[in-house]
């Protein structure tokens, strides 16, 4: 079999180029939309994801991490009463407010008060023991490296927080968080920058983690039963970080933005595909009509042009993905949350191919025009 | 109009009162006008005419590319009426040729790739689509061109390799359209040659269709045309020593 779709794509390569630059970079922009859409929104779930606790027990029907309410402070018991369940740990939110010491104004942190020993299990990915342990220092507090100019502070510096004085005594990176700023301090610290006397004898969050971890939904639905101290609700990391990142992308607006981008993407580069497409289609017209005179079907030759379509997608794909590597890296190096998973980039490589097939389709339709009646002029 | 029956080949290909006509707004303009003829194997039939006497036309219905008003082509026997798309499809697939003034070669492929392409959809084996391939460039002279692609072939080179790519498929019926005129003397000399041969040696009935005088004496039966009919129907005497007829071929 003679490839001729091949062929016709090495010689006459700056006829496709066009197609090909425009798959790569749609491909591109879906690659690098995807991946601070994931990166951006991931860091709603920093919480539960740079965290080794398999279940999280928190106020029923909380929508995202950061919205989280009290619960009664007996569920940690209830959860240590379960066979499967082999370590339980606090978790202290607080909603505060930052004064710096250089002129800042009020900046509004999510304060994590977390247990500092060196072996718990929130922040066990993304605090490195030794900063950990500073956080038993009274008043300490942790902030993350890219945070540092919008609180005004330094290592070393002392700020106020709800009124209470902290120092910052180290700094962490890929802690940051939407819609305001991390601050990590143990739970000793967290409870005297809780202001709010009704949260007295309560805690926003217990984690835990359990024996079998690909049990932990089984677990989860266990624990999830009772009610004997109060409302509260089980959920396994997994299912709360998704959870919290569908409340950011979808309930914030983001996520109808993103996908009416990704369809903005996928027009503008389907529109110049096939027309390119349609453009080399028309160029060799009288070649697909001379070989339909001598009886090629009208179908090989469709093929022949959907074949042309598969080539540019590859070789436009191939493209987004070495420059998408490329971004994706400076990107990481000058700490912009990116992040990519294989699912999203399948998908989005997969989004770049169904442009070109689409595209390819366009231009079978000008296929009509291969009528070898018209050669006999 | 009529044929002169000729007792040493058999019919291969018949018109039966075809008759076509175009609509451009409201003229309709008959194109054909019932027309009625026999072409054997074996024979280059030339039908010659001046510019918009229809001839064209009528290849273009004789080789099924196009369908008639009224009447009937018969092609081997095969009623072109009957078919459907896909079928007429296969037919020529099958058992036609073509060879148009536009030699239509792909750009992008070199000789022997234009004719072995469409072999492969006849379904031969990529070993005996190359056999066949080399034989048909070797038969029109090209068998040290077959490496090189279109841009580097003259008119005339490029006209043979359209040729071997319409005769590799070993047809019964080969048509040409125009297939000189785009080309000097010499080579439309060489053109018209290639093409009685193909008619002699693989008994095929070669149908061509042209203005150009020249080749008035090198076809076996000369079809003259004019407003959608045939004027005359000759033979001319001698045809392998080349004796320019240009007797009265387009009024």
């Amino acid at each position: 079999m003679v490839a001729l779709a091949r062929k016709t794509l090495i010689y006459e390569w700056r006829r496709f180029l066009p197609a090909i630059v425009a798959v790569g970079f749609a491909g591109l922009l879906q690659l690098l939309q995807a991946a601070l859409v994931l990166g951006i929104f991931g860091s709603a779930s920093v919480y539960i994801t740079g965290s080794s606790a398999d279940l999280w027990a928190g106020y029923p029907g909380t929508q995202s991490v950061n919205l989280g309410r009290p619960i009664d402070t007996g569920v940690e018991m209830r959860l240590l009463m379960d066979p499967a369940v082999t370590k339980v740990e606090p978790f202290h939110w607080v909603d505060a407010d930052w004064r710096g010491p250089n002129d800042t104004g009020g900046v509004s942190v999510f304060v994590s008060g977390i247990d500092a020993r060196p072996d718990s299990m929130m922040f066990a990915r993304a605090l490195p023991a030794t900063l950990r342990a500073r956080l038993n220092e009274p008043d300490a507090v942790i902030v993350d490296r890219a945070d540092l100019g919008s609180l005004g502070v330094s290592v070393g510096d002392t700020a106020v927080i709800n009124g209470h004085r902290v120092r910052v005594v180290g700094v962490s990176s890929g802690l940051r968080a939407l819609g305001g700023v991390n601050v990590v301090a143990s739970l000793a610290t967290a409870r005297e920058l809780d202001t709010d006397p009704a949260n007295a004898n309560r805690m926003t969050y217990f984690v835990a983690k359990v024996n079998d971890p690909d049990k932990a939904e089984e677990i989860a639905q266990r624990l999830r039963g009772s009610n004997t101290f109060g409302n509260y609700d089980v959920w396994t990391a997994r299912d709360f970080a998704r959870r919290s990142q569908f409340y950011w992308m979808f309930d914030t607006g983001a996520g109808a933005g993103v996908l009416f981008l990704a369809g903005i993407v996928f027009l503008v580069g389907a529109v110049i595909t096939s027309q390119t497409l349609v453009a080399a289609v028309i160029g060799s017209i009288r070649e697909y009509a001379t070989l339909n005179a001598l009886g090629v079907g009208v179908g090989a030759l469709r093929k022949v042009v959907m074949e042309q379509a598969f080539w540019v997608g590859a070789l436009g794909l191939i493209g987004s993905a070495v420059l998408g590597a490329l971004f994706f890296f400076f990107a990481r190096s000058r700490s912009v949350p990116v992040e990519l998973n294989p699912i999203a980039t399948v998908g989005c490589l997969l989004l770049g191919m169904g442009l070109a097939i689409v595209s390819g389709l366009a231009a079978m339709r000008s296929l009509r025009r291969a009528d070898p009646a018209t050669l006999l002029r | 109009m009529a044929s002169q029956p000729m007792p040493s080949a058999s019919i291969s290909l018949q018109a039966r009162g075809v008759s076509k006509s175009f609509e451009s707004g409201r003229v309709r303009s008959t194109v054909l006008h019932d027309l009625t003829l026999d072409m054997r194997a074996s024979e280059l039939t030339l039908i010659s005419g001046p510019s918009g006497c229809g001839k064209s036309t009528l290849l273009a219905i004789l080789s099924g590319l196009q369908r008639p008003d009224a009447g009937q082509v018969i092609a081997l026997g095969q009623d072109l009426g009957l078919l459907d798309i896909r079928a007429l499809e296969r037919f020529r697939l099958l058992h036609t040729g073509f060879v148009f003034q536009g030699f239509n070669l792909f750009p992008a492929l070199n000789a022997v790739e234009q004719v072995e392409l469409p072999l492969s959809y006849l379904g031969l084996s990529p070993s005996e689509a190359r056999r066949r391939a080399v034989d048909s460039l070797e038969e029109v002279g090209l068998g040290t061109r077959m490496e090189l692609r279109p841009s580097e072939l003259s008119g005339g080179e490029k006209q043979r390799v359209a040729i071997a790519r319409a005769l590799a498929k070993e047809p019964e019926l080969l048509f040409a359209d125009e297939p000189t005129s785009a080309l000097d003397a010499a080579n439309g000399q060489i053109i018209i040659d290639i093409l009685h041969r193909i008619a002699r040696t693989h008994g095929t009935t070669v149908l061509c269709v042209s203005h150009d005088p020249r080749l008035v004496g090198h076809a076996d039966r000369v079809l003259a045309m004019e407003d959608g009919r045939i004027l005359s129907d000759r033979s001319p005497p001698s045809t392998t020593t080349a004796v320019p007829g240009l007797k009265e071929s387009s009024a």
